[in-house]
């Protein structure tokens, strides 16, 4: 087995140490009351902010918790013999990547498919837009060529829909090639008439490209190991809107794919389970696309995907939608919000700035007590993260995670307040220009940290508030420094050294893959 | 955390010979240079005086101080050979500190790899608490020593499953009960390490582990028996106040930075949220938490958080000399994390550790250590200026032993409370109430009375405010770790007196 192929296996090869899960809750648990009922508040406005940050953790790590607290559940498969349509979607990627991906389909080992290039070229005003069309031609696939517009990739899928007739569709990016044994693999699923949709893996074949490639990659790894397959256990798998397959009849029965929501899949996952439809996330590497090479893709990548995910909370509420269990709705929120990470990233970070230029502190308390609590509780939740995904998990993404506050805050302004937002497809290709621009807010942190440590030093000496705050800031600053990287151009271009896997982690790779 | 195997595990090596000869002649250099002069402290004069005894003596003076005598005798046999100088003795703690470098370097590079042994052995070498024990004569560099050795035998066992390191392992576990109390620490963490990692070990590992402990009850028995037969050890007990988070993180501050004035190692735990930037530049692809890390982080841990919760549920006895077997583990766990960086920031992250603990230990070196006792210096002063006709007075009495190794001089020395160390029993408590008694009986026959105050029991002032208040106050001193001299005139009839007057 090669390095790409140890990439493919091993953040799917979850563990699951339930005394430790427990351990971790616990000293979480243990910190946040006392925090709220044992520290000495001091401004009460950061306190409250803390507190509303805490919860946030707490509610996140509960429910990470909750969801790999077993992720071997596998749904029972068996022999059916339904007839496939191949969905590709286009919007002007180049040839050659839609090429590789229609032979691809066009190879996958089943009998009864049919594989359409669904060609948004034309009415997204693409000048490459024929391609597709002699694509198809050249390769014997079909093309269908949306002359009106709407939906965006919904929009693109639903009319596809309507023209075709197989009772399972299998759904990719224009860059997602699938495995030749891609449907022989997922149909089986299907066996079980109310299963509604089979995810795979949205697995990156050039995440070793650049540097945001990689930690993109790296961010990716969390969610399609530990967390997609724990919420089999619930039912509540995600619908990613690449390398699946879907049936029919269920689609159609809520609509089509969601074309109010610029994340279509997610909310047309929620509408399926709503209305008591199944799910299962194959935990199988069974197509390989392509991740943002540029901090601009990546950038544009993430503030679609958290405002999809936001609009479930302030346009679909799970808590509100009766179709759904309690576990799904804990799941549906838990997956949403997420993208709450970059306020609260935001809040906290802000505290240091706010003792550094007013002398303000949330907690009157002696820091050693803080560190006693404290590190416990953040060491065991990281080592619960990184257990449970098979050590994939890496600075890189829990960096990328904090540091794209800006991101995340823009898409939760977008989503609460209804705007429009375009849905961009993510860049195949690198972007020209500086990169600088997305991370203007982060290099303002650096300035401001620096600017406030020099304040507080003329205000109070070298204290040990000014200290402990200024070690605060370096925490932050070493992880906005990560994203700040990833603006240079180099790292959008440089080829990074291949991965040295310990015979451990091998070996627990080799386990989960037989 | 760290933890690969290397590809260089089980290589020697010419290079990390030499690097550990430069190791051994730095540390070496360094005592003669700015340690071995150091005046004698307290806890040290204590040890002079017991190892002077017989063997018998020694035995109970030991049992009666709340330790264990296997450094006590060493010493004694180590002073008859080669001498009874100071430096004689601080010499044995000095090399015993030598061999538990390489004894480092050997544990790292069987938990990980050459290159983890090198750094931690560098770091131990350049340890300022380290360097500190090392110069001064008490047991613990045998104490770190010999836990150093039994946890690589102890690792050889459940790692490369050669039984033939239980005979070892069961030496350095007798030899280590018979060092120090806390050394059973170290042997209940690695039974919780058994107990956890049991798949780890090779067949009839349990029988051999029951068999040790049924070894160190045997022989450890008698000696509690005798302890408890002595009856004194519960009036020796430390003197300790029950510890707080601060003492928690002062003690793993210590453990890297050595003692440090207040200010400085103030600012140095406040730190602490560069422990987390330090725990997230190691998540790293592909590095989990190995065997060999889990077990040096239960040594850590457990040892730690045991002699911590002790001492705030049962009894005080959270001191950071008494942990300092799990340096070693600290020392290992800091290394093997720092070499999963990625290269440059490993090297960065290395050359950066080096330099502040280089720093640290120069400061220490340099001003001598926050805890610092100047009892040669108080000594030569009242040798000199004390009179025939004048009493020393010292107090607390356990001050006693530095002073008199020191002090060539005139006038008598006496304690107070008045304390005769040849016969059994606690040393007398304080009484406000039979203090003028006492003054009085003291200093009967003498014209000044020189105070000697330090190691405050709680009674210092009261001692001082009864000669603010009953005497002529002359002269007063301070000399570095509160060591403080007070020169009182007793009475104003005496002959000096008179012809004075006239």
């Amino acid at each position: 087995m090669d390095e790409q192929q140890y990439a493919r296996t091993a953040f799917l090869a979850t563990r699951s140490d339930k005394v430790l899960f427990a351990l971790s809750a616990a000293a979480a648990v243990f910190y946040f009351f006392l925090l709220l009922l044992y520290f000495p508040i001091g401004n009460r406005t950061l306190f409250m902010l803390l507190v509303i940050g805490q919860s946030f953790h707490l509610w996140q790590l509960l429910t990470f918790i909750h969801t790999v607290w077993d992720t071997e559940h596998e749904p029972v498969a068996g022999y059916v013999d339904l007839s496939v349509d191949v969905f590709i979607t286009v919007t002007g990627e180049p040839r050659s990547i839609i090429e590789e991906t229609v032979r691809a389909a066009l190879a996958m080992e089943y009998p009864h498919t049919r594989v359409y290039i669904l060609n948004d070229g034309y009415v997204a005003g693409k000048d490459n837009w024929r391609e597709s069309v002699e694509v198809a031609r050249e390769l014997g696939a079909e093309c269908i060529t949306r002359t009106k517009k709407g939906g965006a990739k919904a929009g693109n899928i639903n009319n596809a829909l309507r023209q075709t007739n197989a009772p399972l569709i299998a759904i990719f990016d224009a860059d997602h090639v699938p495995h030749p044994d891609f449907l022989r693999k997922c149909v089986r699923y299907f066996a079980d008439p109310a299963m509604a949709f089979v995810q795979t893996p949205q697995f990156y074949k050039n995440a070793q490209d650049s540097y945001v490639s990689k930690s993109a990659w790296e961010q990716q790894e969390l969610f399609f190991g530990p967390i997609c397959k724990g919420k089999n256990r619930l039912n509540a798998a995600t619908m990613c809107g690449t390398n699946m397959l879907v049936r029919r009849a269920a689609l159609e029965e809520v609509g089509g794919m969601a074309e109010e929501s610029i994340a279509e899949d997610f909310v047309t996952g929620l509408f399926l389970h709503e209305r008591s439809w199944k799910s299962y996330y194959l935990p199988e590497v069974l197509a390989e696309g392509l991740a943002p090479h540029d901090l601009g893709s990546y950038y544009k990548q993430q503030f679609r995907w958290a405002r999809g995910a936001l609009d479930i909370i302030f346009r679909y509420n799970p808590l509100f939608r009766r179709g759904l269990s309690w576990t799904q709705k804990m799941q549906y929120l838990a997956s949403a919000s997420f993208y709450f990470t970059g306020l609260i990233v935001a809040v906290y970070a802000s505290l240091p700035l706010l003792f550094f230029y007013f002398g303000l502190v949330p907690l009157e308390i002696a820091g050693m007590l803080l560190a006693s609590v404290l590190l416990p509780y953040l060491f065991l939740t990281l080592y619960t993260i990184q257990l449970s995904s098979n050590f994939s998990y890496t600075f890189n993404a829990l960096a990328f995670s904090m540091a794209a506050f800006n991101v995340h805050i823009a898409a939760i302004f977008a989503a609460a307040l209804r705007r429009t937002s375009a849905f961009l497809v993510t860049p195949k290709e690198r972007e020209g220009g500086s990169a600088f621009g997305y991370v203007v807010p982060q290099m303002l942190y650096v300035a401001l940290a620096a600017a406030g440590l020099i304040i507080a030093l003329e205000r109070e000496g070298l204290s040990a508030s000014v200290v402990n705050n200024a070690a605060w800031a370096v925490m932050y600053v070493v992880i906005f420094a990560t994203f700040i990287r990833a603006a240079l151009p180099q790292s959008s271009a440089r080829r990074l050294p291949s991965l040295n896997l310990s015979p451990q982690i091998k070996r627990v790779a080799d386990q989960a893959r037989r | 955390m760290a933890l690969y195997q290397s590809r260089e595990a089980g290589h020697g090596g010419m290079f990390d010979a030499l690097i550990l000869i430069g190791l051994l002649s730095f540390v070496t250099a360094l005592s003669l240079l700015f340690f071995a002069d150091q005046s004698l402290r307290l806890d040290e004069a204590q040890s002079l005086w017991q190892t002077s005894r017989s063997p018998g003596a020694i035995l109970s003076t030991v049992a009666a101080d709340v330790h264990v005598p296997l450094h006590h005798l060493l010493l004694h046999f180590w002073r008859l050979l080669f001498g009874e100088g100071v430096e004689v003795a601080r010499a044995l703690s000095l090399i015993l500190y030598l061999f538990n470098i390489p004894a480092l370097y050997l544990l790292g590079r069987l938990a990980y790899s050459r290159s983890v042994g090198i750094f931690a052995a560098t770091l131990f070498a350049i340890s300022p608490f380290m360097n500190w024990y090392a110069n001064e004569i008490r047991m613990y560099t045998l104490f770190a020593l010999l836990a150093t050795l039994n946890q690589y035998f102890f690792m050889r066992v459940f790692k490369l499953k050669d039984t033939l390191a239980w005979t070892p392992y069961v030496f350095t576990a007798i030899l280590g009960v018979f060092t120090h109390y806390f050394f059973f620490l170290n042997l209940a963490a690695q039974g919780a390490f058994y107990a956890l990692y049991r798949h780890l070990f090779p067949n009839g590992s349990r029988t051999h582990l029951i068999g040790t402990a049924a070894l160190i009850f045997a022989l450890f028995t008698p000696w509690v028996l005798y302890t408890l037969l002595l009856g004194e050890a519960v009036y020796q007990q430390p003197a300790l106040s029950s510890p707080t988070t601060v003492d928690f993180f002062n003690t793993l501050a210590e453990f890297i930075f050595g003692f440090q004035g207040a200010q400085l190692n103030t600012v140095i735990v406040s730190l602490w949220p560069i422990a987390l930037i330090v725990a997230f530049l190691a998540l790293r692809k592909n590095v989990s938490l190995s065997n060999e890390s889990a077990y040096f982080l239960l040594i850590l841990l457990f040892s730690l958080g045991t002699a911590f919760v002790f001492s705030v549920l049962v009894r005080p006895v959270f001191l950071s000399r008494y942990l300092i077997f799990t340096i070693p583990a600290l020392y290992l766990l800091l290394s093997a994390l720092l070499s999963v960086y990625p290269r440059p920031l490993s090297r960065i992250a290395k050359e950066v550790t080096v330099a502040l603990m280089l720093i640290a230990l120069a400061a220490s070196a340099l001003r001598g250590a926050s805890v610092e006792e100047e009892y040669r210096a108080a000594s030569a002063y009242l040798a000199q200026h004390a009179q025939a006709h004048d009493v020393i007075i010292l107090s607390p009495p356990f001050t006693l032993y530095p002073v008199e190794y020191y002090y060539r001089g005139l006038a008598p020395i006496t304690t107070l409370p008045q304390w005769d160390r040849y016969v059994a029993g606690p040393i007398p408590s304080f009484s406000a109430e039979t203090l003028e008694e006492d003054v009085a009986a003291l200093t009967e026959s003498y014209e000044r009375v020189w105070i000697v105050l330090s190691f405050d029991q709680g009674y210092e002032e009261d001692l001082r405010l009864y000669f603010e208040e009953n005497y002529h106050r002359i002269e007063r001193l301070d000399f570095p770790s509160d060591i403080t001299i007070l020169l009182y005139r007793l009475r104003y009839d005496t002959q000096n007196a008179r012809a004075a007057a006239m």
